[in-house]
């Protein structure tokens, strides 16, 4: 028969066919595939450890965790830079590792006692979502457990909703949970140069009792908070430092000549419920224990959520100081209504500070360093 | 009341946590967590002030007395648990379970504290209690 084709012309077609799938498959991988991983990976993602998927909602996510344990969260951004993955953590660098659709992800944290260890994150992504385990790594104070962690895409939307003020005051004591407490931040060259030579134990302000300023305060996780509403202002009352706060909702514009200082001046406005605020004039300060600087002029961002069943208030801190962030930090905080505590009062003496200071021979390099105590 | 003869003396602090969740400086920078010590001595000053509530305790040691710095939390915590200025008072025996300094430095971050009545004040013992003396 003409069709007949013989076994030797068989064999040739079936080796070009393979041929080319071969060269297919390797094009994809080499070509294709990675660009793929680009195009599916590169931008904001929300991280959460051991929580429910719950609902995202411009980066505040509510929803209860799944293992009855107080869910970690944190934005995720990755870009690739010549054929190099960058990754960041609530504005601080994380190492990243990306192969065809795997994923690895190391996160420096700190634990509630100063504790620097590592999350390895592993797991598979497609377009829309993340997830895998991590396990943790180096010493810590009180032995976390790894566990499961997701990604999902961060909305986009900043759109600004139509006011729907809801009420938010109360005191509020703070709940476990949510922040990363990211460990390294992406400092500017400025900021490595002041930074470098700090020691905490004796350039914190609060150790000699000097209020830390908002930045650290709004994101302390110790003391309650009590917030006062009348017309036209929010008044938060801090029982650390026996700080108080004005946010003033009638868009009032600082006083000329209104200084600089470690509360800055806050004004508010409602996007939907959620109530934002913007901090401007902070002064010349610190993060927070590391001693990252804030620049005198920073600004910062909040934005406080309550839930639907009103108990739970949780706010995103974002610090815009480009002079010394290359990436925003970002701070997560999450605090339960508490109408049976109050807010006690806190008065500080710096008397035992300079007593050891003055036993430890250590007074006159303390006043040496007041360059650790001025920051521009 | 007096505290030294009741037998409520057992307070629920979380003293790790209280060290550390309130901590105004890096806890780990100044203390040894990987490391406990016990110490006994008898208490010469109080400041129940933040940043830090603090008790110098002395110990004596070879006809040497040697002051240690012990700290715990900060006032208005250890006060909502019922642990207030008055608890412990100079010239109270008192032996402490904590953290020591580093370097050598006579620091103690307080885990429990062991009154002389055999009574204690620390996270061993999770069942809070109002002592309400003022």
């Amino acid at each position: 028969m003409n069709h007949i084709i013989s076994k030797t012309e068989l064999s040739k077609f079936l080796k070009t066919i393979s041929q080319f799938v071969l060269k297919f498959i390797f094009v994809y991988l080499v070509t294709i595939s990675p660009l793929m991983a680009k195009t599916s990976v590169e931008g904001k993602w929300m991280l959460i450890l051991n929580g429910g998927k719950g609902q995202i909602d411009n980066s505040v996510v509510i929803g209860a965790p799944t293992d009855n344990k107080a869910a970690i969260i944190g934005e995720l951004s990755l870009s690739q830079i010549n054929e190099k993955w960058m990754g960041h953590v609530e504005g601080g660098p994380v190492d990243v590792k990306i192969d065809n659709n795997v994923i690895e992800i190391v996160v420096d944290s700190r634990d509630l006692a100063g504790f620097v260890f590592f999350r390895r994150l592993k797991g598979n992504f497609s377009t829309k979502e993340m997830s895998g385990t991590f396990t943790i790594e180096g010493t810590t104070e009180t032995p976390e457990a790894g566990g499961k962690w997701i990604a999902i895409r961060k909305d986009p939307n900043n759109e600004l909703l139509p006011p729907k003020p809801v009420d938010i005051s109360g005191l509020w004591t703070p709940a476990p949970g949510v922040d990363f407490r990211k460990y390294s931040m992406d400092l500017t060259e400025k900021a490595k140069l002041w930074h470098k030579d700090y020691i905490d134990h004796y350039d914190q302000p609060n150790v000699r009792c000097v209020s830390p300023g908002i930045v650290a305060i709004s994101a302390w996780g110790a003391y309650p908070f009590e917030i006062l509403k009348s017309e036209e202002r929010l008044t938060f009352l801090y029982e650390v430092d026996s700080e108080v706060r004005r946010i003033y909702m009638n868009k009032k514009e600082p006083p000329a000549y209104y200084p600089t200082s470690g509360m800055g001046f806050s004004n508010g406005y409602w996007n939907g419920s959620d109530l934002v605020i913007e901090t401007q004039l902070l002064e010349g300060n610190v993060r927070d224990f590391r001693g990252e600087p804030i620049s005198d002029g920073a600004r910062m961002h909040e934005r406080y959520s309550l839930s639907e069943d009103g108990q739970t208030l949780s706010a995103v801190i974002t610090l815009l100081d480009p002079a010394n962030y290359e990436q925003p930090p970002i701070r997560r905080r999450k605090w339960t209504r508490n109408s049976s505590t109050e807010i006690y009062p806190y008065e500080c003496d710096p008397d035992s500070f300079y007593r050891q200071m003055y036993d430890e021979n250590k007074l006159e390099m303390y006043f040496e360093r007041s360059h650790r105590r001025q920051i521009d | 009341m007096n505290l030294k003869n009741t037998k409520l003396m057992t307070i629920l602090l979380g003293l790790i946590s209280c060290n550390s969740i309130n901590a105004h400086h890096s806890f780990a920078v100044e203390f040894t967590a990987e490391k406990t010590i016990e110490i006994e001595g008898v208490v010469s000053e109080i400041w129940f002030r933040n940043p830090h509530v603090r008790y110098y305790v002395d110990i004596s040691d070879n006809n040497k007395v040697i002051s240690w710095d012990v700290r715990t939390s900060s006032p208005s915590l250890l006060v909502r648990k019922g642990w207030t200025k008055n608890t412990i008072q100079v010239g109270d025996k008192i032996s402490i379970i904590g953290h020591p300094g580093r370097d050598g430095r006579k620091l103690l971050s307080v885990i429990s504290i062991k009154l002389s009545d055999g009574s204690s004040l620390g996270q061993k013992y999770p069942k809070p209690e109002k002592l309400g003396k003022k």
